[in-house]
């Protein structure tokens, strides 16, 4: 079991280290996505009349960068890897469903903590936000967010065929995520239909842990109860994900 | 190599690699497979021929236990494919229609991560053993986007050849493959067979079909026919031309030629008037092809 799942990890992280393309964007993503939020909020003076701090922000978006890129990057591998025949053949020469999926997390989980670990420099120096004291509870909570977007893809990508028709999935995670989770706007200030909604939108919980202890200054077990349901929504996804994993192991 | 199961079902032979029986299967409306019923000897070449969406991707899941059949049985290496997949997988390579392995990898990392999946025990050495039998030794840690078609078509074979299998399964294996290489893997599957191997694979391409012991025509999911290529070929009618004197031509249709065509000609009492007999023998692909249109082997 763990030598095959950590076969399956090896595997992913040396195929991106072979691509020299995604690494570059994966680092260059996040780093261009940040200066562009730093240089628009910067541009609205009135923000900070409203006692908006840009910094308070940057924390959040990185959540959302993190989440984002491993749900749309763990969908279009495993999309690829049923259309390549791979995923079949892994079925056939001895892996199980729950190794290719905890495999496929500890794979991303690699590549989100290399993003978070940008993300984070990214900040102190662009924001000046020294995350250092918090570095604890931000890597969990990433890590718990990485674990959430690939049973998100793994579950996704059982409704594509090819890499192409993952993207009418990509508004249907980033909308509802973006405008319900408090990244942007607080969760209480929504309507109240809006605020239920807001309970299956799993980056609601990263939020509340990270803006609880980077913004806030909470100690990170006062917000343990977002974070567990954060690992409790991913653990499901992860066991609803490899049980729609259509082939038999 | 072939071991038998003591719990044989009935009409299986100890000698069977590959039972099935009555497997039907549909994907929503669409019926895939439709009571297909056949065995494979150990240690034959078997050849599964049919048009595309025959139903040839589908048996060859079943027998690999990847996908669960609607009804009927799949017995392999006198296993259960069903129930006992793991104990089967073990002892059969399997090789999809796609090169299945990943571009970014060099064959020696595919290999290496495919076969880890059953235990990594003596993998470096399989690992060498099967890139050497199909002569991908000396690439072996170049990736394979750098590779041609042909050359991750050897690749994924090597990839099923990794534990030694009993029985080979091989889903269009020589699918835009070139000649040259048509024929090396060929000579690949006759040295695998010496070795007392059986291979079981999927074509639509005659040529091959002709190489292999026996050959089942398969169709709209239901078996119409298994026999060795020559069998089936002596099923096919053969077309009789006579050119009688004065330029009178007569054409007949018989079946088994040998002995038909003196018959056929006795109504002429063999005389001197017959100049010449041409006889056009249909190929193989005639005669399947033929059946799939008609779906009536006998005519």
């Amino acid at each position: 079991m763990i030598s095959n799942l950590n076969a399956i990890a090896v595997r992913i992280n040396r195929q991106f280290l072979r691509d020299r393309r995604f690494m570059a964007l994966s680092v260059a993503v996040p780093l261009v996505l940040m200066l562009l939020l730093k240089y628009v909020l910067n541009s609205l003076p009135q923000l900070a009349r409203l006692g908006v701090h840009v910094s308070d922000y940057s924390i959040l978006a990185a959540a959302f960068l993190v989440h984002f890129l491993a749900y749309v990057l763990s969908t279009i591998v495993l999309v690829r890897d049923r259309k390549d025949g791979t995923l079949a053949r892994m079925f056939v020469y001895g892996f199980r469903r729950r190794e290719i999926v905890l495999g496929y997390v500890g794979g991303y989980s690699t590549i989100a903590a290399v993003q978070t670990a940008v993300v984070l420099l990214l900040m102190k120096y662009l924001f000046d936000v020294n995350l250092l004291a918090d570095i604890v509870p931000v890597a969990l909570t990433m890590l718990a967010l990485a674990v959430v977007s690939v049973g998100l893809g793994v579950f996704i990508s059982n409704f594509a065929r090819n890499e192409g028709q993952v993207f009418p999935f990509i508004p249907l995670m980033i909308v509802p995520s973006a405008l319900l989770s408090g990244v942007a706007i607080p969760i209480r200030n929504l309507p109240a239909a809006l605020q239920w909604v807001s309970y299956v939108v799993p980056l609601r919980y990263a939020v509340s842990v990270l803006a609880g202890v980077v913004q806030q200054r909470q100690s990170f077990f006062s917000r343990l109860t977002p974070f567990l349901t954060l690992l409790g929504v991913g653990a499901a996804l992860l066991a609803g994900a490899s049980l729609t994993l259509r082939e038999r192991e | 190599m072939f071991t038998p199961s003591d719990d044989l079902s009935p009409g299986e032979s100890a000698a069977s690699a590959i039972v099935i029986d009555g497997l039907y299967k549909a994907y929503g409306s669409v019926s895939a497979l439709s009571g297909a019923t056949l065995a494979v000897d150990a240690g034959e070449i078997f050849g599964l021929v049919g048009p595309n969406g025959a139903g040839k991707t589908t048996l060859i899941k079943a027998i690999c236990g990847v996908l669960k059949p609607d009804r009927g049985a799949v017995r392999v290496l006198g296993l259960d494919s069903g129930r006992d997949r793991h104990a089967v997988r073990r002892r059969l390579g399997y090789m999809p229609q796609e090169p299945a392995l990943y571009e970014d990898l060099s064959p020696r990392e595919n290999l290496a991560f495919f076969g880890s999946g059953y235990g990594a025990a003596g993998l470096e050495q399989r690992i060498r053993d099967s890139l050497e039998f199909v002569g991908l030794w000396e690439r072996r840690d170049d990736p394979l986007h750098t590779f041609s078609g042909g050359m991750r078509q050897r690749a994924s074979l090597a990839c099923s050849l990794l534990r030694d299998p009993e029985l080979l399964i091989l889903d269009e294996p020589t699918a835009g493959v070139d000649p040259t290489l048509k024929a090396a893997f060929w000579e690949h599957f006759q040295g695998l067979k010496q070795r007392g191997v059986t291979i079981f694979l999927t074509t639509n391409m005659m040529d091959e079909a002709v190489r292999c012991d026996r050959v089942t025509v398969i169709q709209g999911g239901r078996i119409l026919v298994t026999e060795t290529p020559d069998a089936i070929r002596a099923r096919g009618r053969t077309r009789v031309r006579l050119e009688l004197a004065g330029g009178v031509i007569r054409e007949a249709e018989i079946g088994r030629y040998e002995e038909e065509l003196p018959r056929l000609l006795t109504d002429y009492g063999l005389s001197g008037e017959v100049r010449r007999i041409s006889i056009h023998r249909p190929s193989l692909e005639d005669v399947i092809l033929s059946m799939i249109e008609n779906r009536n082997p006998d005519g």
